[in-house]
């Protein structure tokens, strides 16, 4: 039985007072309860954002199966690939017949804000081991992302961010496949003209607003929003990469023109 | 109109290939990439302006065309979500009242 006790009752055989095995369980046992504490927090914190995502995923399911793909190929497309814009976009080339590299190269051009997001987490959870990023990776979508950015920077020194992103992203994983398969079996129960999938666009604008910390930002983010409409008819998405490239360079030029936070023009109205 | 069943399959396993690389292709190298300190200076505008590219033509637009007008529902409904949002910062709230103005115009367009 000895052999096989916890760890953590073996290391205290450099101290002799045997007091160290105590501390160091009880030490645990907080760790462990701050990292579910965590977890819950992040759960918790993604609830508002599934009045966007049921709706939206019921759409996708609707969409997938309407486009031809059998309900084992939808939920199998649901699980594996996880990105509801990139679904959508593939679907009507499927249906007009596309080679299979034309429906490649369009999903990930719509992904392609994935790579940003990659980059913008990896400072994050650089320290992490690595199950633990490629877990993450898969599960970063634009709501839980939106969400752990605005609430935390990456030097902010918050304790098992980890964890919080897990909690939150398996709760956003869970309810969107559940969305994904009410939406394959029963989702054209609802009328097309209830443009459900409208409240995640909505959710993503409040999921915005934290985002605006500064001045500049709000330049980029302003160029950004012109920009996707007058390149919105670039083919495959393409626009949306187009219009944040503009929003980082306005950000970046604003910033550098006002360096100290851009205080002088509340008259500039963003 | 059923996809033979491999093409389909292979159409999901590429598009499972690239979604997963793209999010995975600065997270996963973990402390072996360190990003210059220029690049992430950059990153702070990228959030704001990503998902502004991803909301505004979804406002702004129909079928293609620019559409601010009061006939629009998604642009009332979403301007009037937007100033929700900034007043309440709730989720729900931007949600509920967005989704009421959009039915309401669209009820009263047709």
């Amino acid at each position: 039985m000895e052999r096989h006790s916890p760890p953590s009752l073996t290391t205290d055989a450099t101290d002799p007072t045997g007091t160290s095995t105590v501390v160091r369980t009880d030490r645990r046992q907080h760790l462990r309860s701050s990292q579910a504490d965590a977890f819950r927090a992040g759960a918790r914190s993604v609830t508002p954002l599934l009045f966007g995502m049921v709706p939206w995923g019921i759409v996708a399911g609707v969409a997938m199966v309407s486009a031809g793909l059998s309900s084992t190929q939808a939920f199998g497309m649901s699980v594996l690939v996880f990105a509801g814009s990139a679904q959508l976009a593939v679907l009507p080339l499927l249906v007009a017949g596309a080679p299979l590299w034309v429906m490649y190269v369009t999903a990930s051009v719509v992904n392609l804000r994935y790579l940003i997001y990659s980059a913008v987490l990896a400072p994050y959870f650089r320290a992490q081991p690595w199950p633990w990023r490629v877990l993450i990776s898969y599960l970063t979508v634009d709501g839980m992302f939106a969400l752990f950015v605005g609430r935390f920077t990456p030097d902010d020194g918050e304790p098992h961010r980890e964890w919080f992103f897990l909690g939150g992203s398996l709760v956003v994983w869970i309810v969107w496949q559940a969305s994904c398969l009410a939406g394959i079996f029963g989702g054209a129960l609802i009328p097309r003209e209830w443009s459900l999938e409208y409240a995640a666009t909505l959710a993503l604008m409040a999921l915005l607003i934290p985002l605006l910390f500064d001045r500049a930002v709000v330049f980029g983010a302003v160029a950004a929003g012109g920009v996707s409409l007058a390149a919105a008819r670039m083919p495959m998405n393409l626009g949306m990469l187009v219009a944040v490239a503009a929003g980082v360079i306005v950000g970046v030029a604003a910033s550098r023109l006002a360096p100290q936070g851009a205080a002088s023009g509340a008259s500039h109205g963003a | 109109m059923a996809h033979e069943t491999a093409f389909a399959w292979a159409l999901i396993a590429g598009m499972a290939l690239t979604a997963f690389l793209l999010r995975a292709v600065f997270v996963v190298p973990g402390s072996r990439l360190r990003l210059p300190a220029g690049v992430e200076q950059v990153l702070r505008y990228a959030p704001a302006a990503a998902l502004m590219a991803i909301i505004v033509p979804d406002v702004a637009m129909s079928q293609g065309t620019l559409a601010i007008a009061i006939d629009n529902p998604r642009f009332v409904a979403g301007v009037v979500a937007f100033a929700v949002a900034v007043v309440t910062r709730s989720i729900i709230l931007t949600i509920l009242a967005g989704m009421l103005v959009l039915t309401a115009v669209r009820l009263l367009v047709s």
